[in-house]
C-alpha cells in the first residue's frame, strides 16, 4: 500500500473517530449532567454503570466479601476472642495471645450478638436474620443447637440461673423467654419500640432492656423512649422507664456493685426547625443513667463537647472496678473513656433543675470523660478482658479488632480478622454513609437518622421553620425508586447527596465526586436488609393475605362499581416494587405544606417502617385511610368493611423485596402490564 | 558551519541554565520563614484604630531560610513604603499581605507568587484593606475600614476573589474586626471589638465566610486583650496572645482547644519571663513565635514547643529590629469549603428563639415582673419594634438583612428583664436560632417544637412593609 494510501485511511478514521468522540462526548455529559445536577461530574461510565451493576457475575467481580465484626465476646481466662463476623454470617475465634483467628463457625445469617454461659464453655450467638440463636460448644467449636426466637433477635442474657435465654426481638419489640432445658421459647414479653441491647442487673434481680425506637406520637409530641425492666425470677415485666427526648438506645450496662445502670443514647432535634446546625441545633450524643435505688434517678449527659460532637454512640462497658466506662463513638471512630466517679459526683451535688440543664450541656462532658482514643472504621461491639486491662473493639468497617491498653488508654495492638485487604467502591461508600465527617463539627453521619440503613421512625422540620414536615424514608430497595425526596424534586441519588446535600443538611463541604459515587454505589447496591420473616417468611400468603391481595388488585369496589383507574391501589403501586415513581396527591397536604405533588413511595418491607404518609402523620398502616384518607383519594376504600381494610394491610405488610416479585412471572407480567400502561 | 552550530547549542544551554538556576534563587523554598520586620522600637499599639498594631508603618516581609545559619533574611517588599501581616495560601505557592507603596498611600492587600517572587495588586480600595487570610474555596477576607457614618466607622470584613473582584461585605456589626483565620471547620477566626454604644475588649468571633451564623468562640478575662491573630494547630488547639492587667502591653502565649474554647484556657508561657508578640503553628507540630525576654530589646524569632511548654532556640534576631508576625512557606491543609446559604435576592433573614425567659443563671420567670413577655428589636439609631413573644417563651422574626440590632427582653409593664444582648446581624436568606437570653454558651436547645413557628414571622422593622418576600419561604 502507498504512503498516501495509508496516511488517507489514518487520516479517515482519525475523522471518524472526531466524529464519533466530539458528539458521543458532547451526548455523555448532557446524560451525566442530567443524571447528577451538576455539570462538572466526570464523564466516567464506570462510576454509574459497573459500581451499580446488580447481576451476580459483576457485582462478585466489584465486590468484596468482608467480615465486618460487630459484637464480640471474651472467654473467662482471656485467651479467646468470640467476634460476630455479621457479613459473614460466622463466628470467629481468635486466639487474643498471638493475635490469630483459629475457626470461622458458620451460624444463622446476619448474627448480632454473643454471650457466654458463666463456665464459659457455650457460646449464644443470636441470628437477627433467620430469628434464631445458635447454641455453640466451645471445646469442639460446633453449632449444637438452634433456639427459634421471635422477629429480629438481637441483644442476649442469661437469667441468674442460666436456665433461662433471653432474646431481645428488635424487629417484633419483645423479648423471647427461652427455657435452656427443653430448648423451647416459654414466654414473649412486650418490650419498648425497636429493642436491642440487655444486661442483668449484677444481684440477678432485674433485666434491663433498651429500645431504639422512640414510642409513636404525634409531630410535636415529646419524644421519649422505654427502658424494659424485666423480673429475672418471675419473668414479668416489672416497669418501663421512660427516657424522655432520647432515642436510639443501643446498648445498656451496670456498673459491677450494681448503684448504676448506663445506656447510650441519641437526643435528636427533630422537633426543632433545622435552621443550623451550629451549638447542637441537629442532633446530640449522650449516656443514660439510672440509679438503682428507690426514686433512683434518670438523667442523662451528652458525651458532646461545644465544637466536636461524638454521634452514634453504641456499646458501653465498664471495668470490673466500676470507675470507668467506655463508650464506643461508631460515627466518629472514638471510644470516649468516661470516669463514672466523676459522674457521681456530678449527681451528688447537682440540683434536678441542675441535672435537667446537663442533659442539653455540651460543656459538661469535660467533667467526666478524661479521653478520647480514635479506631479504625465504625467501631462497635466492645469487651473488655477479665481482669479489665484490655479493651477489645470490634471495628465493623476495618474488619480487625483493636486492643486498647486501659491503664495507659493507648491502642496496643490490632488483630487483622482476615477480610479482604482491598477497600471496594461499595465498602469506601459504606464508610461514608457511617462516618460523620461529612457534616459539620462530624454532629452526624447518614447513618444517624438512617440506623442500620433504614430510618429511625421519626419527623423532621428539615426546611422553613414550622412548614414542610418530613418523615425519614427507609433506605432499603431505594436505589430503583427514583425520583427522591418526598417532592420528588431530585431524580438520582447523586443529585440528592450532592451540592444541595451539602447546603441543606451537612453544612459543610460537599462530597467529592470519587466520595460521592461511592456512596451512591453503597446506596443502590450496597445496602442489605432482612427478610420479611414477620410477614411473608417463606413468600406464601395467608388466607388474609390473598383477600387483601385481591382488594389491593381491584378494579370494582363492593357494590360492583368501576373504581376510576387511577384510584385502585395497583396503579399508583405496581410490583416490583409497588411504585410507579410518579409524583401523586392523595390528599395528605398539610396546611403547612408546600403545595405539591408527592413521590409515590415504593412498599417493599413497608411492615417496618412506621410512621406512614409524607410527614409520618399515619402511625400504622390502617390509620392511612380509618384517619387520613376519608375522601377516598388515596385510593378507593371507604367502601371497605373492617375485616377488608384487616386483610389490606396484612397483604401490604406481606410485601417483601422486589426480586421476589421480579423472579416471580405472574407479578411480572402483572409489572409489565401495569408499566404499559 | 559544524563550529557555529556547537556555538549556538553551547549558548542556548547556558542560557537556559542560567534562566533555570536564576529562577531556582528567585523562588522560596519549603520551609522558608516569612515576617514582618520593623525598625527601631514598636510605637504603642492602639487596639481600637489598629495603628501600629495592623497597620505598621516602615514595616517590611523577610524571607528567611532557617537551614542557612547565620545568613540574613532577604527583603521581599522593597517597593513598598509598609509591609506586614503576610499568610501563605494552603499549597504553599502564595502569599498574601497588607502593604502600602507610599507614605500616605491607602493599605491594599497584595498577593505575591513565591515561585517566581512576582507581587500583583488584589485591592484598589479608596478605604485601607488589611489582615487578609486564604478562604477554602480560594478567595480572601480581609479587614476594610468603612466610615458609613459616625457609629458605624470601623473595620468590617470583606470577602474578595483573588483578583480583587467581587468584594462583598459581610460583617455589619459596629465592631471593628481585625487579624482572621480560618479554622478547619471552613470558618472564619476573627478579633471583633465591639465600638457602639459602648468600647468593650476583644473577642475571637467565628462566622461562615458568607458571613453567617456569627458567634462568640472566646473571650478573655476581664482586662485581658487580645494582642495577635489565633490560629488552629494541627492538634485542635487554637493559639494566640492575649495581654491581661497585669502586664498590659506584653503578651502571653495562650492555647486553647478548639472543641470547647471557653473553657480551656492554658498559658504555655508561665513562667518564661518576657512578652510574646505573635505565633503562627508550624507542619511540625511547634510554634513560630516572635518574643522578646525584655521590654528593652527588640522581638526576635524563636522555636516554641507547645508540648512541654518551652521556648526553644532563637531562629532570627536583629538588635536593630523587631521581627513580627513569622510565618512558614509549607503546605498545610486546605480547611473545609463551607455552602453558602446567602441569597441576595432575598431582603431578609430569620431568627427564631426557642425560650427568652431561658437565662445563664435560672429560669425564675415566676413572678409578672421576672417573666419576660415581649423582646424589642433596637437599631443602632432607634427601636426596630416591640413584639410579643409566645406563651412559651418564643419568638420568631423575619429581619432586614445586613443591619445591625440587638434584643432587650421586657416584661409585662413594659421594664426591662434583661438585656439589651450583643450586636447581631443576619445575611440575607440567613436562618438562625438561639435558646435562650443571655444562655450558657454550650446549651443546646430542648427538643420541642415552638409555638412561634406555628404562625408566620413577624417582620422587622415592624414599620417597614417592603421587606415580604415570598422567596424566604
Amino acid at each position: 500500500m502507498k504512503t498516501s494510501d495509508k496516511l488517507m485511511i489514518f487520516g479517515l478514521i482519525f475523522m471518524v473517530g472526531l466524529l464519533v468522540y466530539f458528539p458521543g462526548r458532547k451526548v455523555a455529559r448532557m446524560h451525566v449532567n442530567s443524571k447528577t445536577a451538576v455539570d462538572d461530574h466526570p464523564l466516567s461510565c464506570i462510576s454509574c454503570h459497573l459500581y451499580t451493576r446488580k447481576e451476580e457475575v459483576i457485582s462478585k467481580m466489584i465486590n468484596a466479601d468482608y467480615y465486618s465484626p460487630f459484637n464480640l465476646a471474651v472467654s473467662n481466662n482471656g485467651t479467646r476472642l468470640y467476634v460476630i463476623a455479621q457479613d459473614a454470617d460466622a463466628l470467629l475465634v481468635v486466639d487474643a495471645e498471638n493475635n490469630k483467628v483459629l475457626h470461622k463457625i458458620n451460624v444463622g445469617i446476619h448474627p448480632h450478638s454473643v454471650i457466654l454461659n458463666r463456665a464459659g464453655k457455650m457460646a449464644y450467638i443470636s441470628n437477627q436474620w433467620s430469628d434464631n440463636v445458635s447454641v455453640i460448644d466451645l471445646a469442639s467449636s460446633k453449632v449444637i443447637d438452634t433456639l427459634k426466637t421471635g422477629n429480629g433477635p438481637a441483644g442476649l442474657a442469661l437469667s441468674a440461673n442460666e436456665q433461662f435465654l433471653y432474646a431481645v426481638n428488635a424487629f417484633s419489640s419483645n423479648l423471647s423467654v427461652i427455657d435452656l432445658s427443653s430448648k423451647k421459647e416459654i414466654k414473649r414479653l412486650t418490650t419498648g419500640n425497636n429493642p436491642t441491647g440487655t444486661a442483668l442487673s449484677p444481684n440477678g434481680k432485674v433485666l434491663y432492656v433498651t429500645s431504639r425506637r422512640a414510642n409513636p406520637a404525634p409531630y410535636g409530641e415529646p419524644l421519649s423512649s422505654d427502658m424494659t425492666l424485666v423480673n429475672d425470677k418471675t419473668q414479668t415485666v416489672m416497669n418501663r422507664t421512660s427516657i424522655e427526648s432520647a432515642y436510639i438506645m443501643e446498648n445498656v450496662a451496670f456498673t459491677p456493685s450494681g448503684d448504676l445502670a448506663i445506656m447510650t443514647l441519641i437526643r435528636p432535634k427533630n422537633l426543632i426547625p433545622s435552621l443550623q446546625v451550629e451549638r447542637g441545633w441537629m442532633n446530640t450524643h449522650g449516656i443514660g443513667i439510672i440509679e438503682q435505688k428507690e426514686g433512683g434517678r434518670v438523667i442523662q449527659l451528652l458525651i458532646d463537647e461545644p465544637n466536636s460532637y461524638y454521634p452514634d454512640p453504641f456499646d458501653i462497658v465498664i471495668s470490673p472496678d466500676g470507675k470507668t466506662a467506655f463508650v464506643s463513638s461508631s460515627g466518629v471512630n472514638v471510644i470516649s473513656v468516661i470516669d463514672i466517679d466523676a459522674v457521681r459526683t456530678l449527681m451528688a451535688e447537682s440540683s434536678p433543675e441542675m441535672l435537667k440543664r446537663f442533659s442539653n450541656n455540651l460543656g459538661i462532658s469535660s467533667l467526666f470523660v478524661t479521653k478520647r482514643i480514635a479506631t479504625g472504621a465504625n467501631p462497635k461491639g466492645l469487651a473488655l478482658s477479665p481482669d479489665g486491662k484490655l479493651l477489645y473493639v470490634a471495628e465493623q468497617l476495618e474488619d480487625k479488632i483493636t486492643v486498647i491498653n486501659t491503664e495507659s488508654l493507648e491502642i496496643i495492638s490490632a488483630i487483622d480478622l482476615g477480610g479482604p485487604n482491598r477497600i471496594t467502591v461499595a465498602r469506601q461508600g459504606r464508610r461514608l454513609f457511617n462516618n460523620a465527617s461529612h457534616t459539620f463539627q462530624n454532629q452526624y453521619a447518614c447513618y444517624s437518622c438512617h440506623p442500620d440503613m433504614h430510618e429511625d421512625g421519626l419527623n423532621y422540620n428539615l426546611a422553613a421553620a414550622g412548614r414542610n414536615i418530613v418523615n425519614v424514608i427507609s433506605l432499603r430497595e431505594i436505589g430503583d425508586t427514583p425520583p427522591y425526596k418526598w417532592n420528588g424534586k431530585n431524580q438520582s441519588i447523586y443529585k440528592q447527596d450532592g451540592m444541595r446535600f451539602s447546603r441543606f443538611l451537612t453544612r459543610t463541604e460537599t462530597f467529592n465526586y470519587d466520595d460521592l459515587d461511592a456512596l451512591v454505589a453503597y446506596v443502590k447496591r450496597g445496602i442489605k436488609y432482612p427478610p420479611n420473616l414477620m410477614h411473608n417468611p417463606n413468600g406464601e400468603l395467608t388466607e388474609s393475605q390473598l383477600r387483601g391481595k385481591a382488594l389491593f388488585y381491584r378494579s370494582e369496589d363492593n357494590l360492583g362499581h368501576v373504581i376510576p383507574e387511577n384510584n385502585r391501589c395497583i396503579t399508583c403501586h405496581p410490583p416490583p416494587y409497588y411504585s410507579n415513581l410518579k409524583l401523586a396527591d392523595v390528599g395528605t397536604l398539610a396546611k403547612t405544606d408546600d403545595s405539591i405533588y408527592f413521590d409515590t413511595p415504593h412498599l417493599n418491607n413497608i411492615y417496618a417502617s412506621p410512621p406512614y404518609l409524607h410527614d409520618g402523620r399515619a402511625e400504622t398502616l390502617e390509620e392511612i385511610w380509618t384517619i387520613y384518607g376519608l375522601e377516598d383519594k388515596h385510593g378507593y376504600v371507604n367502601d371497605m368493611t373492617k375485616i377488608q381494610l384487616n386483610d389490606l394491610v396484612d397483604y401490604l405488610k406481606s410485601l417483601r423485596d422486589p426480586e421476589f416479585y421480579q423472579n416471580n412471572s405472574n407479578n411480572q407480567q402483572q409489572a409489565l402490564y401495569y408499566k404499559s400502561n | 558551519m559544524n563550529i557555529k552550530k556547537s556555538n549556538i547549542v553551547f549558548l542556548v544551554v547556558i542560557s537556559c541554565s542560567a534562566i533555570f538556576f536564576s529562577s531556582c534563587n528567585e523562588r522560596l523554598k519549603e520551609g522558608t520563614i516569612v515576617f514582618t520586620q520593623v525598625a527601631g522600637d514598636l510605637q504603642d499599639v492602639n487596639y481600637i484604630t489598629g495603628n501600629s498594631w495592623r497597620y505598621i508603618s516602615e514595616s517590611h516581609i523577610m524571607a528567611l531560610d532557617p537551614e542557612k545559619a547565620g545568613a540574613s533574611p532577604k527583603l521581599l517588599t522593597e517597593d513598598f513604603f509598609s509591609a506586614c501581616a503576610p499568610q501563605i495560601s494552603y499549597d504553599g505557592k502564595f502569599m498574601i499581605f497588607a502593604a502600602q507603596k507610599k507614605q500616605n498611600d491607602i493599605w491594599q492587600i497584595w498577593e505575591m507568587n513565591l515561585e517566581n517572587l512576582k507581587i500583583r495588586q488584589v485591592t484598589s480600595s479608596k478605604e485601607n484593606c488589611i489582615d487578609p487570610a486564604y478562604l477554602p474555596d480560594g478567595s480572601l477576607v480581609f479587614s476594610k475600614f468603612i466610615k458609613n457614618d459616625t457609629v458605624k466607622t470601623g473595620h468590617a470584613l470583606f470577602t474578595c476573589n483573588r483578583d480583587g473582584s467581587e468584594i462583598r461585605q459581610i460583617t455589619y456589626n459596629p465592631h471593628n474586626y481585625f487579624a482572621s483565620s480560618v479554622l478547619q471547620d471552613g470558618r472564619i477566626l476573627t478579633i471583633s471589638r465591639q465600638l457602639y454604644p459602648d468600647q468593650k475588649n476583644g473577642v475571637f468571633m467565628v462566622l461562615r465566610p458568607d458571613g453567617t451564623k456569627q458567634e462568640l468562640f472566646y473571650q478573655g478575662l476581664e482586662g485581658s486583650n487580645l494582642n495577635s491573630r489565633g490560629w488552629e494547630t494541627n492538634n485542635g488547639k487554637i493559639i494566640f496572645i492575649e495581654s491581661d492587667k497585669s502586664n498590659p502591653q506584653g503578651g502571653n502565649l495562650i492555647s486553647i482547644n478548639y472543641s470547647r474554647p471557653l473553657h480551656s484556657w492554658v498559658n504555655l508561657s508561665t513562667g518564661i519571663k518576657g512578652d510574646f508578640y505573635a505565633v503562627s503553628p508550624l507542619q511540625s507540630g511547634k510554634l513560630l513565635v516572635s518574643y522578646r525576654s525584655s521590654d528593652k530589646e527588640h522581638y526576635a524569632l524563636y522555636e516554641f514547643d507547645a508540648e512541654n511548654k518551652m521556648l526553644g532556640k532563637a531562629i532570627y534576631k536583629n538588635e536593630n529590629y523587631n521581627v513580627l508576625e513569622a510565618v512558614a512557606v509549607e503546605k498545610h491543609e486546605r480547611p473545609k469549603k463551607l455552602p453558602s446559604e446567602v441569597d441576595l435576592n432575598v431582603k431578609t433573614g430569620l431568627l427564631l428563639c426557642q425560650n427568652i425567659n431561658f437565662t445563664e443563671k435560672s429560669v425564675d420567670s415566676n413572678s409578672s415582673t421576672s417573666k419576660a413577655v415581649k423582646i424589642e428589636v433596637m437599631g443602632i439609631d432607634a427601636s426596630l419594634g416591640t413584639v410579643d413573644v409566645e406563651e412559651d417563651g418564643s419568638f420568631y422574626l423575619k429581619i432586614l438583612a445586613d443591619i445591625p440590632f440587638r434584643i432587650k427582653t421586657l416584661n409585662q409593664n413594659g421594664e426591662v428583664v434583661n438585656g439589651p444582648g450583643s450586636w447581631l446581624y443576619l445575611r440575607p436568606n440567613e436562618r438562625r436560632g438561639c435558646v435562650g437570653c443571655h444562655e450558657d454558651n454550650e446549651q443546646v436547645p430542648e427538643n420541642k417544637e415552638m409555638l412561634s413557628v406555628k404562625k408566620d414571622p413577624i417582620k422587622i422593622p415592624l414599620r417597614l412593609k417592603e421587606i415580604d418576600n415570598k422567596k424566604i419561604h
